[in-house]
């Protein structure tokens, strides 16, 4: 279980002594195992920082974060994270990126060859693997991204707007792809995202959050049955989900000239 | 007219090899057909001009190929060249293990960063020559004297490209290494030396070419032995179609030197372009 209590980020700001900028503020809430979280806001709200924090990649100065009552210090074997700009490695091929992992790990190279495989064939990439990142479209670069970070086979995946730089219909295929992965094996992720579709579609719960300080606004239930077909989109729940996102939304956009 | 067409798709497909690689050269040639243009018409150029003319410091063409010929039958040539080339071979390796060393260290902590910053700056602004008398004082007449001055040429490029090569490592990959629990050694070794290797490559290679030039003037101005020696030599003797002849191996080290350099640029960042 994801526990975060009364967190609180503020980020030193350069041009003069008197303190900071506060990004989090007073930030709480839970995730349980196998939940699937998505987090959406407005641009400002903190969300990546609050991820990165999650991730162990940032540090954070007030308030605790711990994963199974272990509090988070930095990165570790059951976190993986996947970024918003895929950031594969250039000079490796796909085998090579989605071993990455795995062989900071010092995996022995025949097994984590193998293990790799398995995920890019999960992902549907088979064939790629000596292909170079360049060499593939966006959503076959995330594709990757998501292989490396399933390869080391964490209990909790952090996605940072993984599908936020691609186009619209290969973000929804994607969508689908990571839908049908978790319902064959359930991790806990924490997801955020721009789309509000997206986060009504993919989470059980999704997290609002508001800007200036960043803090959570509301943790809204999504009743939707599991597997979810893409038709749900359709269905009175999913509307009124999205709808109701909207409203604050746009009341939080507004707000700020 | 058609089975005959037919026939000869199937040769063709039958010996790609054979067309591929005649191809290959055709396209050589036609590749750095200007390039060889560009040399015949200059030399040309060069020899109508000596003759022409008939200055003391402009000898025909032909004349400085046959002092380069007869300095190469005489083997004094090759010895001097040994003397140098081993000078520069030494001084390079010397400047690359100090300047990827700096460079690194400077590119990836600011502190070393605003601490060497200034030295390196003045250092690669500052004329190299300008440490000859010191090295002379210290060294004497030596190898070392020589080298010292190769290094001081070359050195400060590299740190200054390798420094800037790693402060632009895309910060998301690094980020990502971390995120998979990467130590700051397996940092170094598995983003930060690879992603900056292009740009190492252009430092490696301007490096170079100023090594070259370090070679000559040391040897010119202390060390007084290798092809810069000879060129001082035959130059107070006014003997310019040797001094060219001097001059022209002098070249081919440099596009030799920056060629090794580029081939194993190609090879290794072959991803980058």
């Amino acid at each position: 279980m994801i526990r975060v209590k009364g967190l609180c980020k503020e980020f030193a700001t350069f041009d003069n002594g008197s303190g900071g900028v506060l990004a989090l503020s007073d930030i709480d809430f839970e995730v349980r195992d196998n939940e699937f979280v998505t987090v959406i806001g407005p641009s400002g709200c903190g969300k990546t920082t609050l991820l990165r924090i999650i991730a162990g990649l940032i540090p954070y100065h007030q308030g605790e974060v711990s994963i199974d009552s272990r509090p988070v210090v930095g990165p570790g074997p059951e976190r993986a994270v996947v970024f918003q700009s895929f950031a594969l490695l250039p000079w490796a091929d796909v085998l090579g990126n989605v071993t990455f992992g795995l062989d900071v790990r010092g995996e022995a190279k025949s097994e984590s060859q193998a293990r790799a495989k398995e995920l890019i064939k999960l992902v549907g990439l088979e064939g790629f693997e000596k292909r170079l990142p360049k060499e593939l479209s966006g959503g076959m670069q995330q594709r990757v991204g998501l292989a490396r970070a399933l390869a080391v086979n964490p209990r909790i995946l952090l996605m940072d707007e993984p599908f936020g730089a691609l186009d619209e219909q290969t973000r929804r295929l994607l969508q689908e792809q990571l839908l049908q992965l978790w319902e064959r094996e359930r991790k806990t992720v924490i997801f955020i995202t721009h789309s509000m579709e997206e986060a009504v579609m993919l989470g059980d719960r999704v997290m609002l959050m508001t800007p200036r300080p960043g803090r959570v606004k509301e943790m809204i239930d999504v009743p939707l049955k599991r597997p979810r077909p893409r038709d749900v989109e359709k269905s009175p729940a999913f509307v009124e989900i999205k709808e109701y996102l909207w409203e604050n939304l746009r009341a939080m956009q507004t707000a700020q000239p | 007219m058609k089975p005959m067409m037919v026939s000869e798709a199937a040769i063709r497909t039958a010996a790609p090899k054979r067309v591929g690689l005649s191809r290959r050269l055709q396209r050589l040639v036609q590749h750095h057909a200007l390039e060889v243009f560009a040399l015949v018409f200059g030399a040309a150029i060069w020899e109508v001009l000596g003759w022409g003319l008939a200055l003391q410091w402009l000898p025909p063409f032909s004349q400085v190929i046959k002092a380069l010929v007869q300095f190469l039958a005489s083997g004094v040539i090759l010895a001097n060249l040994q003397s140098s080339l081993s000078s520069l071979i030494i001084g390079f390796v010397l400047s690359l293990v100090f300047g990827l060393l700096v460079g690194a260290f400077m590119g990836r902590y600011r502190t070393v960063e605003k601490a060497l910053d200034v030295y390196v700056h003045a250092l690669f602004v500052c004329p190299s020559i300008l440490f000859a008398p010191i090295f002379f004082a210290i060294f004497g007449l030596s190898d070392a004297a020589r080298i010292a001055i190769i290094v001081v040429y070359s050195t400060f490029v590299i740190v200054m490209n390798t420094a800037t090569a790693i402060r632009t490592v895309d910060p998301s990959l690094v980020e990502m290494a971390y995120s998979f629990g990467c130590r700051e050694r397996q940092i170094f070794t598995r983003i930060l030396l690879p992603a900056s290797l292009p740009l190492v490559f252009a430092g490696i290679r301007l490096g170079v070419g100023r090594a070259v030039k370090g070679m000559i003037n040391g040897e010119m101005l202390i060390a007084f032995v290798g092809l810069g020696a000879l060129a001082e030599k035959y130059g107070a003797q006014f003997d310019a179609p040797k001094v060219f002849a001097i001059a022209m191996v002098v070249l081919i080290i440099g596009l030799v030197s920056d060629a090794i350099v580029q081939t194993l640029e190609n090879h290794l960042t072959r991803w980058a372009d």
